[in-house]
């Protein structure tokens, strides 16, 4: 039996390249980064100096003060991004909707800058008492919890944390939820703040962040570049969605899920070769239907000539013919975030036919040999669109979307 | 026959890989210890507290052998202590 098809009608996003979904856009199609130095002299006694922050953000603004002592930074993020996603799917809740309603987020960290103080204060400064909003604040499925919280919703709500895909994840089992009749709608995406000091030190100490920029591909790439952020996306049945008239983004096709069972950090080449293809079967999609790929792209000596020997394999020679981008280049890697984040980017990217470009691109790694679509947007009208995110731990989920003008 | 500071690094390596120091020399290299890239990160955190150096990124991706963990070290020990910059950075 065929099952439901599942469309996206709503986006919302929060990043260092805007506090919204046109912002963020308008920076993506301009092929314009969004990093910039720490501020903090604690800060300052970092091995890297940059990050893709957030800036100019007042949760106050978001929010009454009351709810921003219960909110840490991910969880302000992720009823942001929520909340823009809602009002642009325009959805007309109603107790019955609210019942058959999911939220499924990813986050890597959950609320660890609340944790990175509250624990400073008793580990450094002999303090006795920790905060007691320190718990519901740093619990991974606060951001769940408060959109729930948010809209009424009453359905199957949960977190998942798949470190780097975590999004994905979130993404694809909200797909797999709605196909199976759990739920009549979803808000699904992730969040992440991760830029506390002693996860910054953290990432130091990996050695795999950048000193200045973030280059995917490049001969002279350096390693990632932190962000931070959230992207959520409303999914409801495509039938549905048509018959309220609601502006529909794109089919969410398939996604495709695969384990390295290799290395804790190390990235193989079968495993996203698996969830590759496993989201082009799921979405019942040719292969030469995928006219781009948003990679993930982290810009590590690891992960970005595994993943380019990944599409080669799926894609054959086709692969020579598929504009391939990282769009971390530009808002960082914000982790559990970056796969819904990126998600946002291309579905705005078929929605007007513009692929985003990977900035700062100087010369490729010969190891890297796909059209990376350097510095510059291209126009291009595209039929389907895959979405990848390959987390530490060898955990991969790839997303597939498909026009539904086609 | 390794120096004092030598059989010190030789110690971190054995403790950090869990290996007898006695199967470590310093012409072996770090592949052929079975260092992976996991093990190696510990390791220059292991070598920075124990040194009190800091190990910038860069030389820390080109080290292949035991002499030239020694040799770094040795070098980064006559540089003096390391200092974190003492101002913030400026922001925009």
């Amino acid at each position: 039996m065929p099952h439901r098809r599942i469309a996206v009608t709503g986006l919302g996003v929060i990043c260092s390249l805007g506090h919204n979904v046109p912002d963020a856009w308008e920076a993506l199609r301009a092929g314009r980064p969004a990093i910039t130095p720490f501020d903090g002299p604690e800060l300052a006694k970092l091995r890297f100096q940059n990050a893709a922050r957030v800036c100019n953000f007042d949760p106050a603004a978001h929010f009454p003060l009351t709810m921003v002592d219960h909110l840490d930074r991910f969880a302000q993020f992720a009823l942001i991004a929520a909340r823009e996603a809602a009002q642009d799917a325009g959805i007309s809740w109603t107790p019955e909707l609210r019942q058959r309603a999911a939220v499924i987020t990813g986050s890597s960290i959950g609320g660890q800058s609340t944790q990175d103080v509250q624990f400073w204060d008793v580990y450094h400064l002999g303090r006795e008492r920790v905060h007691p909003l320190t718990i519901p604040r740093t619990m991974p499925n606060a951001g769940a919890s408060q959109i729930s919280m948010e809209f009424g919703i009453t359905g199957p709500v949960f977190t998942l944390s798949t470190a780097c895909s975590s999004s994905n994840h979130a993404i694809g089992v909200a797909l797999q939820l709605l196909r199976g009749g759990g739920a009549d709608i979803a808000i699904a995406g992730g969040s992440e703040a991760p830029l506390s000091f002693g996860m910054l030190k953290a990432w130091e100490a990996m050695r795999v962040v950048s000193p200045d920029v973030c280059r995917p591909f490049c001969r002279d790439r350096k390693g990632i570049i932190l962000g931070e952020g959230a992207g959520m996306l409303i999914l409801e049945p495509l039938d549905a969605a048509r018959a309220r008239g609601a502006h529909i983004y794109a089919e969410l096709a398939g996604a495709g899920m695969s384990s390295d069972a290799a290395h804790i950090t190390q990235p193989t080449v079968d495993g996203p070769v698996r969830a590759i293809r496993g989201a082009i079967a799921d979405a019942g999609l040719r292969l030469e239907q995928v006219g781009y790929i948003n990679a993930h792209g982290t810009g590590t000596p690891g992960n970005d000539p595994a993943e380019t020997r990944a599409i080669r394999e799926v894609f054959g020679p086709l692969a020579d013919r598929i504009p391939v981008s990282s769009t971390k280049s530009m808002h960082g890697h914000a982790l559990g975030a970056a796969g819904a984040i990126e998600a946002v980017a291309t579905l705005l990217a078929m929605r007007d036919g513009v692929l985003p470009p990977t900035a700062n691109f100087t010369e490729p790694d010969p190891a890297c040999d796909l059209d990376y679509i350097p510095n510059v947007a291209r126009t291009a009208r595209i039929e389907a669109a895959l979405s990848n995110s390959f987390a530490f731990g060898g955990l991969n989920a790839v997303l597939a979307f498909r026009s539904v003008n086609s | 026959m390794p120096d004092e500071l030598a059989e010190k690094v030789i110690g971190i390596l054995a403790s950090v890989k869990h290996i007898p120091r006695e199967k470590i020399t310093l012409q072996n290299s770090l592949a052929e210890l079975g260092f992976d890239s996991l093990d190696t990160i510990s390791m220059l955190f292991e070598l920075e507290n124990a040194f009190q150096v800091s190990i910038p990124d860069e030389s820390a991706r080109s080290i292949r052998y035991v002499h030239e963990i020694v040799d770094g070290i040795r070098t980064l020990q006559s540089a003096g202590p390391s200092k974190p910059p003492a101002e913030p950075l400026p922001t925009n």
